[in-house]
């Protein structure tokens, strides 16, 4: 082996192979975690866009989401102060899911009116949900703060004996994805499902219609404006799940602007993913590992001389990584990634007899 | 049916007795089981303050974005300008909370325009606006929480700094005493600091003092991003899981990275072991952890405001630059509260002499590990 990593170039694409193949088992259900956010944004995402709706509101959904969630949750579990049943679920949680669930909908609603009836720029209007969501969060955090109830508690990970998550080969893969808290399995069942909806139902060959091309989704009897509106608030539920995994599943307190951009890398990762769910689902992968390969290197770093050139390389490289991905991608370099055709269009429909 | 009620007479038995076990067992079973139920132990409250004489000093107090009961710098600098204030028999002090950066200079100039004596501002992002305001004022006695004049300093300005590697020193010598495994942790926000890396060098050596086998990681979150150091509470808890899955046999943490460090601390939680909280007391600051915060290295910053205004007052002339440390006890431990009795007398010894040997200027807590060089620091 030792032979193997001192052949110059080869060498060191061997070392790190071996430190990859090494690390990633460890990192793999912390990576997972760190990404469940990211998918569920690009799911909200992707039922905008590809009913023909762009969202760059998502960071703003997310973090009304999670204030919501983890605000009404506190405010529950002084009314119904429970003691924590499987998967340390309680009532106050499921309030606060619930409630911030309701929150993402509702900016949701906003933006499908004035996106959808007013037909105002699609961009505008995210624009002003992101600003609206973070001014009225942060003001309201700074005003209950002054009497913060204690927090609710966070929905806790479905543990599995020892024996299982330490399988060898799919032990780490049971960890990252089953051995999870309930909005975690949701971002798996939620990909799945409207990766299977989107190419094989009515309501998703309606769906890419109305966003490829509207004027003929209408001409076959589809309802443009309606399709677009349900669409767009239910991927509110998803922009909701996303916000309330970080302040009652994967973290217990909220911070002012705590979605820190994940918003809009969930956006990169629908872009990268090609609008589609599994696509969304494999890129926010990707983004997330490479933060943790940057966190590797820095709690663990490869010995040798791969160590030395990985701990040289500045740690701003890895953290841009993700995006240097997705410009490439968007060049078109590695395949190209087409967005629905009708996306950011308001519609108008034909007048009678037109 | 007879015996099916007997049954459940027996499954009730059982039952209450396991409530009755869990209830009384101070330990929360999650991870390592390090963690500890809070009993009834809240702060205690400070004894009443009888006026020493009467004053006509006007106290303004300007907080740094937040609130004025953070249970963090704003609250603890607010309380030390009240507790002199009813020391020296001044009127109440006045606060104005800062809402945004952009409003540091006019909150302070609202004071100046009031005609106040002295102005205390809070926090060291205000620094730059409280110098000016100094400057252009020199008829106005100004301190400065945790902020430093690097260039000639003003008369009319105080600004404390405290010794974070003095404070780091006493929370390692903690950290190694209660470790089982001799592995222990400090997570840094980032690495060009001066505070967070003297916090974490201090802690090294403090750790070594007890244990000279002991391993003890620093890792910072980043070397560039200070939104991912101090202020991405959901990073901070991705980094410190990844570092406790990379290194399983860390049973104690002690975290200096503002509210990126408030995410630790939730990991910490999850894993069940111990954490030491950073600047104030953490275990009232962050009441969601406080199950496994055993201490918090503190800067003493109710007294270091209260003592400030107290001597000008007093018409003492300070320095402007105050170096607050041990040999005035403006840094220390904060209690343990539910961990009291983890906490040995041998323990506590340790942390005694040592203190005692800062505070005589004997025990340099940048030795043999060199604090802040000017250099990143590459970590452990």
């Amino acid at each position: 082996m030792d032979a193997l990593f001192d052949i110059p170039i080869i060498g060191l694409v061997v070392q790190f192979a071996v430190y990859l193949f090494d690390q990633f088992p460890i990192v793999a259900p912390i990576i997972a975690a760190a990404a469940v956010p990211i998918v569920l944004g690009a799911l909200c995402g992707f039922m905008n866009e590809r009913s023909g709706v762009v969202n760059i509101g998502i960071e703003g959904m997310m973090l009304l989401a999670a204030f919501t969630a983890w605000w009404t949750a506190s405010l529950s579990a002084q009314l119904i102060p429970t003691g924590p049943g499987p998967l340390g679920i309680t009532p106050a949680l499921l309030i606060g899911l619930a409630c911030g669930i309701g929150a993402a909908c509702l900016a949701s609603l906003l933006h499908a009116w004035l996106s959808i009836s007013v037909r105002a720029d699609q961009i505008i209007s995210g624009t002003i949900i992101n600003i609206f969501a973070f001014g009225i969060t942060g003001y309201l955090n700074l005003l209950i703060s002054q009497q913060a109830p204690p927090a609710a508690g966070q929905f806790s990970k479905f543990l599995l004996p020892g024996s299982i998550t330490q399988l060898p080969v799919v032990g780490f893969l049971v960890k990252s994805f089953v051995s999870v808290g309930p909005i975690a399995m949701t971002m798996l069942i939620g990909v799945i499902v409207l990766q299977v909806l989107l190419f094989r139902s009515r309501w998703g060959l309606r769906t890419r219609a109305v966003g490829e091309h509207p004027r003929a989704a209408e001409t076959v009897g589809i309802d443009v404006v309606r399709l677009r509106y349900r669409n767009v608030i239910l991927g509110g539920v998803f922009a909701g799940l996303a916000g309330a995994y970080l302040t009652i599943e994967f973290g217990n307190a909220f911070q002012s602007g705590m979605t820190n951009g994940r918003g809009f890398i969930a956006l990169a990762a629908l872009i990268f993913g090609r609008w589609t769910p599994i696509g969304a689902f494999g890129a926010a992968f990707l983004f997330a590992a490479s933060v943790g390969l940057e966190r590797s290197i820095r709690i663990a770093p490869p010995t040798g001389s791969l160590g030395e050139l990985l701990t040289a390389v500045p740690g701003q490289f890895y953290g841009a990584l993700p995006y240097l991905i997705t410009i490439v991608v968007l060049a078109g370099v590695v395949g190209r990634s087409i967005p629905p055709k009708a996306v950011g269009l308001p519609y108008e429909r034909e007048k009678t007899g037109g | 049916m007879r015996i099916q009620r007997r049954h459940g007479f027996v499954v009730t038995l059982i039952t209450s007795a396991l409530v009755l076990a869990a209830c009384s067992s101070a330990q929360i079973d999650v991870g390592k089981g390090l963690c500890r139920v809070i009993g009834d132990n809240a702060a205690a409250t400070p004894a009443p303050i009888t006026a020493s004489g009467t004053s006509d000093l006007k106290i303004g107090v300007v907080t740094d974005v937040g609130t004025l009961d953070d249970r963090n710098f704003n609250q603890y600098s607010w309380e030390g300008a009240t507790g002199a204030a009813a020391s020296i028999g001044a009127p109440e002090p006045q606060a104005i909370v800062t809402q945004n950066e952009s409003q540091y200079a006019a909150n302070i100039q609202s004071f100046v325009d009031q005609n106040y004596d002295i102005i205390v501002t809070v926090g060291f992002a205000i620094g730059a606006a409280t110098l000016e305001a100094a400057t252009a004022n020199p008829d106005i006695h100004f301190i400065g929480v945790d902020q430093f004049q690097a260039n000639d300093p003003v008369g009319n300005y105080e600004s404390l700094i405290y010794s974070e590697a003095q404070a780091g020193y006493l929370a390692g010598i903690i950290a190694a005493s209660i470790s089982k495994s001799g592995e222990v942790a400090g997570l840094g926000g980032a690495n060009f600091i001066p505070p967070v890396v003297n916090y974490l060098r201090g802690f090294q050596n403090g750790v070594a003092s007890v244990n000279a086998d002991a391993t003890v990681h620093i890792k910072y979150v980043t070397d560039s991003d200070l939104t991912l150091a101090f202020n991405d509470p959901a990073g901070g808890k991705s980094f410190a899981d990844q570092f406790l899955a990379q290194n399983t046999d860390v049973d104690v943490l002690f975290q200096v990275a503002g509210k990126t460090g408030n995410g630790m601390l939730q990991a910490v939680e999850e894993a069940g072991i111990y954490g030491i909280g950073v600047d104030v007391d953490q275990w009232a600051s962050t009441p969601d952890s406080a199950e496994c915060i055993v201490t918090s290295a503190e800067k003493k910053l109710t007294s270091s405001v209260r003592t400030a205004i107290e001597e000008f007052a007093a018409g003492t002339v300070r320095d402007s630059n105050q170096f607050l440390g041990a040999d005035t006890e403006m840094i220390g431990l904060a209690p343990y509260y539910q961990f009291a009795d983890l906490i040995t007398s041998e323990i506590q010894g340790k942390v005694d002499t040592a203190f005692d040997a800062m505070a005589g200027g004997t025990l340099d807590p940048c030795a043999p590990n060199a604090c802040f060089t000017g250099d990143p620091d590459p970590g452990t």
